[in-house]
């Protein structure tokens, strides 16, 4: 069994133990890509919260590379795929009473999201 | 999983308060929790994945009353037990022990 040792704990502390990976992998989406975000309820760990489902944005940013929490989490491997930071308006997300110039970014992974125009 | 953490879009739970000159630990127990959390994660019992997703199978209830390194116990107890590295009679039997030496 692998232990502890005090060289791993700066890395550890300091990175929040990331889940990056470090392949390859082609992104599914481009930034400035309209996106819609699967309308998915699993009963398994997910990161994709109910507020987002169902609701178009904006890819803003790639962030890399990270493990897939929604496989990650049950021993399903960790199917590495593209984050990105995702642009949706306040109107989307909360209703038209809230101003056009407020938005809110997320993080999200490939598999939640599928092109729209 | 629906369950009560995805407090996002959620009204009635109060202003979020944020505390002045906040410590890293308000309190002995919560150091021994990071230790317990870093030395089990390098041990390879968890990812942070299931550590995650054993805080969101909490009881609801609990889950809203307790703090963020209460949260980590909790996890760490069921991913523990569930992997058979601890039993919970063996959890129980050390509680029972703590008590008795804090009464």
């Amino acid at each position: 069994m692998p232990l502890l040792t005090t060289d791993i704990v700066p890395g550890l502390l300091s990175t929040g133990a990331s889940a990056r990976i470090d392949e390859d992998i082609a992104a599914k989406f481009s930034i400035g890509d309209a996106v819609e975000i699967r309308n998915i309820h699993p009963v398994h760990h997910t990161r994709l919260p109910r507020y987002v489902r169902g609701k178009k944005g904006t890819v803003d940013r790639d962030h890399g590379v990270f493990a897939f929490p929604d496989t990650s989490a049950h021993g399903n491997g960790e199917t590495p795929q593209h984050v990105y930071s995702v642009k949706f308006s306040f109107q989307e997300l909360w209703g038209e009473d809230h101003s056009d110039n407020m938005f809110l970014y997320i993080d999200m992974f490939d598999d939640y999201m599928r092109a729209t125009s | 999983m629906n369950g009560v953490h995805d407090l996002g879009g959620m009204d009635g739970l109060g202003p979020v308060i944020a505390e002045q000159n906040e410590p890293v630990f308000h309190d002995e127990w919560e150091k021994r929790m990071m230790g317990m959390f870093v030395s089990c994660f390098a041990g390879g019992h968890y990812n942070v994945d299931e550590f995650r997703h054993a805080i969101e199978r909490m009881d609801p209830a609990h889950y809203l009353e307790t703090s963020y390194y209460e949260h980590w116990l909790t996890s760490l107890e069921t991913l523990l037990t569930e992997k058979g590295v601890v039993t919970q009679a063996e959890l129980d039997e050390r509680k029972k022990h703590i008590a008795m030496e804090e009464s």
